[in-house]
Protein backbone atom coordinates (compact mmCIF):
# COMPACT_ATOMS: atom_id res chain seq x y z
CA UNK A 1 0.00 0.00 0.00
CA UNK A 2 1.23 3.46 -1.10
CA UNK A 3 1.29 5.56 2.04
CA UNK A 4 0.87 9.67 1.79
CA UNK A 5 4.10 11.63 2.85
CA UNK A 6 4.00 14.14 6.27
CA UNK A 7 3.84 16.60 3.17
CA UNK A 8 1.14 15.30 0.90
CA UNK A 9 -0.76 14.65 4.46
CA UNK A 10 -0.25 18.45 5.58
CA UNK A 11 -0.98 20.02 2.11
CA UNK A 12 -3.49 18.37 0.36
CA UNK A 13 -5.28 16.65 3.34
CA UNK A 14 -5.20 19.81 6.24
CA UNK A 15 -5.01 22.39 4.58
CA UNK A 16 -7.29 21.44 1.66
CA UNK A 17 -4.91 22.53 -1.69
CA UNK A 18 -5.61 20.42 -5.24
CA UNK A 19 -8.18 17.89 -5.79
CA UNK A 20 -6.74 15.33 -3.85
CA UNK A 21 -8.86 15.34 -0.51
CA UNK A 22 -11.40 12.79 -0.68
CA UNK A 23 -8.94 10.19 -2.32
CA UNK A 24 -6.33 10.73 0.86
CA UNK A 25 -9.92 10.76 2.96
CA UNK A 26 -10.35 7.15 1.76
CA UNK A 27 -6.84 6.17 2.17
CA UNK A 28 -6.75 7.33 6.15
CA UNK A 29 -9.84 5.25 6.66
CA UNK A 30 -7.93 2.47 5.52
CA UNK A 31 -4.04 3.00 6.50
CA UNK A 32 -3.55 3.27 10.71
CA UNK A 33 0.03 4.35 10.04
CA UNK A 34 -0.86 7.18 7.53
CA UNK A 35 -3.77 8.05 10.33
CA UNK A 36 -1.49 8.33 13.04
CA UNK A 37 0.66 10.38 11.76
CA UNK A 38 -2.18 12.77 9.83
CA UNK A 39 -3.46 12.79 13.83
CA UNK A 40 -0.36 14.13 14.84
CA UNK A 41 0.04 16.74 12.13
CA UNK A 42 -3.42 17.94 12.53
CA UNK A 43 -3.01 17.76 16.60
CA UNK A 44 0.14 20.03 16.36
CA UNK A 45 -1.20 22.99 13.94
CA UNK A 46 -4.22 22.75 15.77
CA UNK A 47 -2.35 24.05 18.84
CA UNK A 48 -1.65 26.73 16.58
CA UNK A 49 -4.47 29.13 17.11
CA UNK A 50 -4.35 32.77 15.31
CA UNK A 51 -3.24 35.05 17.73
CA UNK A 52 -5.78 37.76 18.94
CA UNK A 53 -4.91 41.07 16.94
CA UNK A 54 -5.07 44.18 19.11
CA UNK A 55 -7.89 46.11 17.68
CA UNK A 56 -7.23 49.68 16.03
CA UNK A 57 -9.78 51.94 16.39
CA UNK A 58 -11.53 54.18 13.76
CA UNK A 59 -9.10 56.83 13.49
CA UNK A 60 -5.88 54.45 13.27
CA UNK A 61 -5.52 54.74 9.53
CA UNK A 62 -5.36 59.24 10.63
CA UNK A 63 -2.70 57.97 13.05
CA UNK A 64 -1.15 55.92 10.28
CA UNK A 65 -1.17 59.06 8.19
CA UNK A 66 0.35 61.64 10.22
CA UNK A 67 3.32 59.22 11.50
CA UNK A 68 4.14 59.04 7.31
CA UNK A 69 2.98 61.91 5.86
CA UNK A 70 6.00 64.04 6.13
CA UNK A 71 8.45 61.14 5.75
CA UNK A 72 6.96 60.33 2.20
CA UNK A 73 9.46 59.44 -0.11
CA UNK A 74 9.83 60.77 -4.01
CA UNK A 75 7.80 58.61 -6.03
CA UNK A 76 9.38 56.08 -8.32
CA UNK A 77 8.75 57.23 -12.28
CA UNK A 78 5.72 54.95 -14.11
CA UNK A 79 7.29 51.96 -15.22
CA UNK A 80 6.53 52.94 -18.82
CA UNK A 81 8.64 55.58 -18.71
CA UNK A 82 11.66 53.59 -18.42
CA UNK A 83 11.66 51.93 -21.43
CA UNK A 84 12.07 54.87 -22.93
CA UNK A 85 14.97 56.53 -21.03
CA UNK A 86 18.29 56.33 -22.89
CA UNK A 87 20.37 54.95 -19.98
CA UNK A 88 17.43 51.36 -20.67
CA UNK A 89 17.88 51.71 -23.97
CA UNK A 90 20.91 48.86 -23.95
CA UNK A 91 19.25 46.98 -21.44
CA UNK A 92 16.73 46.55 -23.87
CA UNK A 93 19.02 45.54 -26.62
CA UNK A 94 20.60 43.13 -24.38
CA UNK A 95 17.49 42.00 -23.30
CA UNK A 96 16.30 41.43 -27.00
CA UNK A 97 20.31 39.41 -28.26
CA UNK A 98 19.72 37.28 -25.03
CA UNK A 99 16.24 36.20 -26.20
CA UNK A 100 16.96 35.66 -30.02
CA UNK A 101 20.46 34.00 -28.47
CA UNK A 102 17.69 31.66 -26.60
CA UNK A 103 15.53 31.01 -29.32
CA UNK A 104 18.47 30.38 -31.52
CA UNK A 105 19.66 28.25 -28.59
CA UNK A 106 16.75 26.04 -28.25
CA UNK A 107 16.38 25.26 -31.98
CA UNK A 108 20.09 24.21 -31.72
CA UNK A 109 19.37 21.81 -28.78
CA UNK A 110 16.19 20.22 -30.64
CA UNK A 111 18.67 19.16 -33.66
CA UNK A 112 21.06 17.86 -31.58
CA UNK A 113 18.39 16.47 -29.45
CA UNK A 114 18.70 13.05 -31.69
CA UNK A 115 22.06 12.30 -30.69
CA UNK A 116 23.07 10.60 -27.23
CA UNK A 117 22.75 12.73 -24.37
CA UNK A 118 21.14 11.17 -21.67
CA UNK A 119 20.93 8.18 -19.72
CA UNK A 120 19.98 5.00 -21.83
CA UNK A 121 16.13 5.23 -22.17
CA UNK A 122 14.28 2.24 -23.37
CA UNK A 123 11.17 3.74 -25.80
CA UNK A 124 8.18 1.61 -26.75
CA UNK A 125 7.93 2.13 -30.06
CA UNK A 126 8.68 0.10 -33.54
CA UNK A 127 12.01 -0.49 -34.43
CA UNK A 128 11.71 1.57 -37.95
CA UNK A 129 13.16 4.70 -39.15
CA UNK A 130 10.39 6.71 -38.70
CA UNK A 131 10.63 6.21 -34.93
CA UNK A 132 13.65 8.24 -34.43
CA UNK A 133 12.57 11.29 -34.57
CA UNK A 134 10.02 10.50 -31.55
CA UNK A 135 12.24 9.04 -29.66
CA UNK A 136 14.33 11.79 -29.70
CA UNK A 137 11.36 14.17 -28.64
CA UNK A 138 11.36 11.64 -25.69
CA UNK A 139 14.83 12.03 -24.66
CA UNK A 140 15.01 15.71 -25.05
CA UNK A 141 11.48 16.17 -23.21
CA UNK A 142 12.98 14.12 -20.54
CA UNK A 143 16.28 16.02 -20.31
CA UNK A 144 14.50 19.06 -20.43
CA UNK A 145 11.87 18.07 -17.39
CA UNK A 146 15.20 16.11 -15.45
CA UNK A 147 17.39 19.66 -15.61
CA UNK A 148 14.48 21.83 -14.40
CA UNK A 149 13.29 19.27 -11.49
CA UNK A 150 17.16 19.47 -10.75
CA UNK A 151 17.26 23.14 -10.99
CA UNK A 152 13.97 23.60 -8.68
CA UNK A 153 15.68 21.82 -5.82
CA UNK A 154 18.63 23.37 -6.78
CA UNK A 155 16.89 26.56 -6.23
CA UNK A 156 15.33 25.43 -2.68
CA UNK A 157 18.70 24.42 -1.16
CA UNK A 158 20.44 28.06 -2.22
CA UNK A 159 16.68 29.92 -0.84
CA UNK A 160 17.72 27.52 2.57
CA UNK A 161 21.03 28.93 2.22
CA UNK A 162 19.95 32.51 2.00
CA UNK A 163 17.80 32.48 4.86
CA UNK A 164 19.72 30.39 7.33
CA UNK A 165 20.03 32.03 10.48
CA UNK A 166 23.62 32.72 11.07
CA UNK A 167 25.86 30.63 12.62
CA UNK A 168 22.48 28.15 12.35
CA UNK A 169 23.88 24.71 11.34
CA UNK A 170 23.86 23.91 7.72
CA UNK A 171 23.99 20.37 7.91
CA UNK A 172 20.77 19.34 5.73
CA UNK A 173 21.54 21.98 3.51
CA UNK A 174 24.69 20.49 2.87
CA UNK A 175 23.52 17.33 2.71
CA UNK A 176 21.02 18.21 0.20
CA UNK A 177 23.57 20.25 -1.95
CA UNK A 178 25.90 17.34 -1.73
CA UNK A 179 23.24 15.11 -3.33
CA UNK A 180 22.92 17.62 -6.71
CA UNK A 181 26.32 17.91 -7.02
CA UNK A 182 26.73 14.61 -9.47
CA UNK A 183 23.70 15.64 -11.01
CA UNK A 184 25.09 19.29 -11.40
CA UNK A 185 27.77 17.66 -13.73
CA UNK A 186 26.13 15.26 -15.32
CA UNK A 187 23.43 17.86 -16.75
CA UNK A 188 26.35 20.46 -17.25
CA UNK A 189 28.08 17.26 -19.72
CA UNK A 190 24.88 17.08 -21.57
CA UNK A 191 24.16 20.41 -22.26
CA UNK A 192 27.36 20.86 -23.40
CA UNK A 193 27.05 18.26 -25.76
CA UNK A 194 24.05 19.46 -26.86
CA UNK A 195 25.27 22.90 -27.85
CA UNK A 196 23.14 24.66 -24.79
CA UNK A 197 26.05 26.93 -23.33
CA UNK A 198 23.69 28.81 -21.55
CA UNK A 199 22.36 26.39 -19.93
CA UNK A 200 25.87 24.82 -19.22
CA UNK A 201 26.84 28.06 -17.53
CA UNK A 202 23.83 28.15 -15.56
CA UNK A 203 24.69 24.77 -14.02
CA UNK A 204 28.29 25.52 -13.56
CA UNK A 205 27.76 28.71 -11.72
CA UNK A 206 25.59 26.64 -9.74
CA UNK A 207 28.29 23.95 -8.87
CA UNK A 208 30.59 26.19 -7.83
CA UNK A 209 28.12 27.70 -5.20
CA UNK A 210 27.51 23.95 -4.45
CA UNK A 211 30.77 22.68 -3.73
CA UNK A 212 30.97 25.94 -1.29
CA UNK A 213 28.05 24.98 0.67
CA UNK A 214 29.09 21.78 0.72
CA UNK A 215 32.68 22.01 2.33
CA UNK A 216 31.70 25.25 4.68
CA UNK A 217 31.37 24.15 8.25
CA UNK A 218 28.31 22.55 9.32
CA UNK A 219 27.71 25.28 12.21
CA UNK A 220 28.36 28.02 9.99
CA UNK A 221 29.81 31.22 11.23
CA UNK A 222 28.01 34.49 10.44
CA UNK A 223 30.94 35.65 8.06
CA UNK A 224 31.52 32.55 6.16
CA UNK A 225 28.15 32.32 5.38
CA UNK A 226 27.71 36.02 4.49
CA UNK A 227 30.15 35.18 1.77
CA UNK A 228 28.16 32.69 0.25
CA UNK A 229 25.06 34.44 0.31
CA UNK A 230 27.33 37.23 -1.23
CA UNK A 231 28.78 35.88 -4.20
CA UNK A 232 25.08 33.69 -4.69
CA UNK A 233 23.94 37.61 -5.29
CA UNK A 234 26.91 38.47 -7.04
CA UNK A 235 26.33 35.66 -9.82
CA UNK A 236 22.66 36.41 -9.52
CA UNK A 237 22.14 32.86 -9.53
CA UNK A 238 19.05 32.06 -7.73
CA UNK A 239 17.44 34.77 -10.46
CA UNK A 240 19.37 32.65 -13.13
CA UNK A 241 18.18 29.28 -11.95
CA UNK A 242 14.39 30.26 -11.58
CA UNK A 243 14.48 31.83 -15.03
CA UNK A 244 16.05 28.79 -16.61
CA UNK A 245 14.13 26.46 -14.98
CA UNK A 246 11.04 28.33 -16.44
CA UNK A 247 12.59 28.59 -19.53
CA UNK A 248 12.92 24.49 -19.78
CA UNK A 249 9.40 23.90 -18.40
CA UNK A 250 8.17 26.39 -21.13
CA UNK A 251 10.13 24.62 -23.92
CA UNK A 252 9.35 20.90 -22.41
CA UNK A 253 5.55 21.74 -22.79
CA UNK A 254 5.72 23.17 -26.64
CA UNK A 255 7.85 19.99 -27.38
CA UNK A 256 5.31 17.82 -25.84
CA UNK A 257 2.08 19.23 -27.25
CA UNK A 258 3.75 19.11 -30.64
CA UNK A 259 4.74 15.79 -30.27
CA UNK A 260 2.75 12.31 -29.59
CA UNK A 261 2.89 10.86 -26.44
CA UNK A 262 5.18 8.07 -26.51
CA UNK A 263 5.11 5.34 -23.51
CA UNK A 264 8.92 5.94 -21.74
CA UNK A 265 10.95 3.95 -19.46
CA UNK A 266 13.80 5.26 -17.94
CA UNK A 267 16.92 2.55 -17.63
CA UNK A 268 19.07 4.31 -14.96
CA UNK B 1 -16.05 54.68 -1.41
CA UNK B 2 -17.39 53.19 -4.68
CA UNK B 3 -15.15 51.52 -6.81
CA UNK B 4 -15.09 54.35 -9.42
CA UNK B 5 -14.64 56.00 -6.65
CA UNK B 6 -11.35 54.25 -5.65
CA UNK B 7 -9.99 54.00 -9.27
CA UNK B 8 -10.38 58.15 -9.58
CA UNK B 9 -8.20 58.14 -6.15
CA UNK B 10 -5.92 55.40 -7.12
CA UNK B 11 -4.91 57.19 -9.91
CA UNK B 12 -4.81 60.87 -8.56
CA UNK B 13 -2.30 58.87 -5.69
CA UNK B 14 -0.18 57.41 -9.03
CA UNK B 15 0.38 61.06 -9.87
CA UNK B 16 1.70 61.82 -6.43
CA UNK B 17 -1.13 63.40 -5.12
CA UNK B 18 -0.63 62.92 -1.52
CA UNK B 19 -3.95 64.00 -0.47
CA UNK B 20 -5.34 60.90 -2.13
CA UNK B 21 -2.91 58.95 -1.36
CA UNK B 22 -3.84 59.88 2.53
CA UNK B 23 -7.59 58.37 1.52
CA UNK B 24 -5.28 55.12 0.71
CA UNK B 25 -3.45 54.90 3.89
CA UNK B 26 -6.72 55.60 5.75
CA UNK B 27 -8.64 52.97 3.67
CA UNK B 28 -6.19 50.21 4.45
CA UNK B 29 -4.40 50.69 7.68
CA UNK B 30 -5.98 47.88 9.90
CA UNK B 31 -6.00 45.70 7.58
CA UNK B 32 -2.62 46.35 6.83
CA UNK B 33 -2.01 46.35 10.74
CA UNK B 34 -3.83 42.88 11.34
CA UNK B 35 -1.41 41.27 8.66
CA UNK B 36 1.86 42.87 9.91
CA UNK B 37 0.66 41.45 13.35
CA UNK B 38 -0.08 37.91 12.21
CA UNK B 39 3.62 38.12 10.23
CA UNK B 40 5.53 39.69 13.27
CA UNK B 41 3.98 38.16 16.01
CA UNK B 42 4.36 41.60 18.09
CA UNK B 43 2.47 45.25 18.35
CA UNK B 44 5.79 47.09 17.76
CA UNK B 45 7.04 45.43 15.01
CA UNK B 46 3.73 45.66 13.50
CA UNK B 47 3.96 49.13 13.60
CA UNK B 48 6.90 49.65 11.67
CA UNK B 49 6.03 47.01 9.06
CA UNK B 50 2.77 49.34 8.80
CA UNK B 51 4.23 52.40 8.34
CA UNK B 52 7.09 51.00 6.42
CA UNK B 53 4.79 49.24 3.89
CA UNK B 54 2.89 52.74 3.27
CA UNK B 55 6.33 54.55 2.44
CA UNK B 56 7.40 51.78 0.29
CA UNK B 57 3.52 51.84 -1.26
CA UNK B 58 3.91 55.29 -2.21
CA UNK B 59 7.57 55.31 -3.24
CA UNK B 60 6.50 52.39 -6.10
CA UNK B 61 3.63 53.59 -6.53
CA UNK B 62 3.85 54.29 -10.28
CA UNK B 63 5.13 51.30 -10.98
CA UNK B 64 1.98 49.65 -9.70
CA UNK B 65 -0.32 48.90 -13.03
CA UNK B 66 -3.90 50.30 -12.68
CA UNK B 67 -5.53 46.73 -13.89
CA UNK B 68 -4.33 44.95 -10.84
CA UNK B 69 -6.02 44.79 -7.16
CA UNK B 70 -4.22 47.82 -5.07
CA UNK B 71 -5.54 45.69 -2.23
CA UNK B 72 -3.54 42.71 -3.17
CA UNK B 73 -0.20 44.73 -4.37
CA UNK B 74 -0.40 45.88 -1.11
CA UNK B 75 -1.10 42.88 0.45
CA UNK B 76 2.78 41.87 -0.74
CA UNK B 77 4.44 44.94 0.07
CA UNK B 78 3.49 44.60 3.77
CA UNK B 79 4.55 40.59 3.56
CA UNK B 80 8.03 41.07 2.53
CA UNK B 81 8.24 44.25 5.05
CA UNK B 82 7.62 41.93 7.39
CA UNK B 83 10.04 39.52 6.27
CA UNK B 84 12.81 42.03 6.16
CA UNK B 85 12.29 43.26 9.06
CA UNK B 86 12.38 39.69 10.83
CA UNK B 87 15.65 39.14 9.07
CA UNK B 88 16.92 42.51 10.61
CA UNK B 89 15.89 41.14 14.24
CA UNK B 90 16.78 38.00 13.46
CA UNK B 91 20.39 38.98 12.44
CA UNK B 92 20.84 41.12 15.85
CA UNK B 93 19.58 38.25 18.18
CA UNK B 94 21.62 35.78 16.49
CA UNK B 95 24.86 38.00 17.42
CA UNK B 96 23.47 36.93 21.27
CA UNK B 97 22.09 33.46 20.57
CA UNK B 98 23.10 30.10 18.72
CA UNK B 99 20.48 28.44 16.74
CA UNK B 100 16.90 29.28 18.53
CA UNK B 101 15.06 26.10 17.38
CA UNK B 102 17.79 24.09 19.63
CA UNK B 103 18.08 26.46 21.82
CA UNK B 104 14.26 26.06 22.82
CA UNK B 105 14.51 22.62 22.31
CA UNK B 106 17.26 22.08 25.14
CA UNK B 107 15.58 24.45 27.49
CA UNK B 108 14.75 22.75 30.62
CA UNK B 109 10.95 21.60 30.64
CA UNK B 110 10.97 25.13 31.43
CA UNK B 111 9.02 25.03 34.81
CA UNK B 112 8.59 21.52 34.51
CA UNK B 113 4.81 22.26 33.49
CA UNK B 114 2.60 19.54 35.04
CA UNK B 115 -0.38 18.35 33.14
CA UNK B 116 -2.79 20.98 34.72
CA UNK B 117 -0.51 24.18 33.93
CA UNK B 118 0.16 22.81 29.88
CA UNK B 119 -3.84 22.53 29.73
CA UNK B 120 -3.57 25.83 29.85
CA UNK B 121 -3.73 27.97 26.97
CA UNK B 122 -1.71 30.60 27.92
CA UNK B 123 0.86 28.40 28.47
CA UNK B 124 0.71 26.32 24.76
CA UNK B 125 0.92 29.49 23.34
CA UNK B 126 3.46 30.93 24.85
CA UNK B 127 5.15 27.95 23.45
CA UNK B 128 3.75 28.00 20.20
CA UNK B 129 4.93 31.77 20.20
CA UNK B 130 8.66 30.58 20.74
CA UNK B 131 8.52 28.06 17.87
CA UNK B 132 7.14 30.60 15.73
CA UNK B 133 10.02 32.98 16.65
CA UNK B 134 12.23 30.14 15.62
CA UNK B 135 11.29 29.81 12.32
CA UNK B 136 13.86 31.64 9.56
CA UNK B 137 11.90 34.63 8.41
CA UNK B 138 10.43 33.12 5.04
CA UNK B 139 9.39 30.24 6.91
CA UNK B 140 7.11 32.14 9.40
CA UNK B 141 5.98 34.24 6.35
CA UNK B 142 5.26 31.17 4.57
CA UNK B 143 3.63 29.71 7.27
CA UNK B 144 1.43 32.89 8.66
CA UNK B 145 0.31 33.23 4.85
CA UNK B 146 -1.07 29.51 4.77
CA UNK B 147 -2.05 28.75 8.24
CA UNK B 148 -3.87 31.93 9.23
CA UNK B 149 -4.53 33.49 6.32
CA UNK B 150 -5.51 30.59 4.54
CA UNK B 151 -3.55 31.40 1.24
CA UNK B 152 -2.95 29.36 -1.13
CA UNK B 153 0.61 27.86 -1.92
CA UNK B 154 0.11 30.14 -5.81
CA UNK B 155 -0.66 33.17 -3.70
CA UNK B 156 1.95 32.70 -1.11
CA UNK B 157 4.73 31.63 -4.29
CA UNK B 158 3.03 35.65 -5.76
CA UNK B 159 3.34 37.29 -1.97
CA UNK B 160 6.89 36.20 -1.33
CA UNK B 161 8.41 36.35 -4.81
CA UNK B 162 9.49 32.51 -4.48
CA UNK B 163 9.09 29.97 -6.71
CA UNK B 164 5.95 27.01 -6.28
CA UNK B 165 8.04 24.58 -4.73
CA UNK B 166 10.01 26.94 -2.85
CA UNK B 167 6.93 28.14 -1.39
CA UNK B 168 5.32 24.77 -0.71
CA UNK B 169 9.13 23.96 0.64
CA UNK B 170 9.09 27.03 3.43
CA UNK B 171 5.63 25.69 4.27
CA UNK B 172 6.77 22.01 5.17
CA UNK B 173 10.05 22.96 6.75
CA UNK B 174 7.87 25.64 8.90
CA UNK B 175 5.20 22.46 9.79
CA UNK B 176 8.69 19.78 10.46
CA UNK B 177 9.60 22.11 12.73
CA UNK B 178 6.63 23.39 14.68
CA UNK B 179 5.83 19.41 15.31
CA UNK B 180 9.17 18.79 16.64
CA UNK B 181 9.24 21.97 18.65
CA UNK B 182 5.81 21.03 19.96
CA UNK B 183 6.24 17.45 20.02
CA UNK B 184 6.91 17.78 23.90
CA UNK B 185 3.39 19.72 24.78
CA UNK B 186 1.79 16.96 22.53
CA UNK B 187 3.02 13.95 24.73
CA UNK B 188 2.09 15.59 28.06
CA UNK B 189 -1.36 16.08 26.57
CA UNK B 190 -1.77 12.79 25.81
Amino acid sequence: MKHYSEDDLTLYYYYGEGRRRADIERHLDDCAPCASLYREIAGTLAMIAAPDVPERGDQYGLEVWQRIRHKLPEQDAPWWTTLFRVDRLGAAAAAAVLLVAAFVAGRVWQRQASAPAVAPIAVDTPTTATAAPAAADVRQRILLTSVADHLDRSERVLTDIMNAPDRGNISTEQQWAEDLIDASRFYRQDAIDAGEQSVADVLDDLERSLLEIVHSPSTVRAADLEQIRRRIDAATLLFKVRVMSDELRRREQASGSAAPRTSTRKTS
Amino acid sequence: MDATEAAAVLARARQGDSEAFRALVERHSRSVFRLAYRMTGNEQDAEDVVQESFLRAFKQLGRFESRANFGTWLYRIVANCSVDLMRSKQARHDQVRGDSLDDMLEMPAADAPGPERIAQSAEIQQRVQQALQALSPLERAAFTLRHYEGRSIDEISAALGLGTSAAKHSVFRAVKKLRVALAPLRSQES
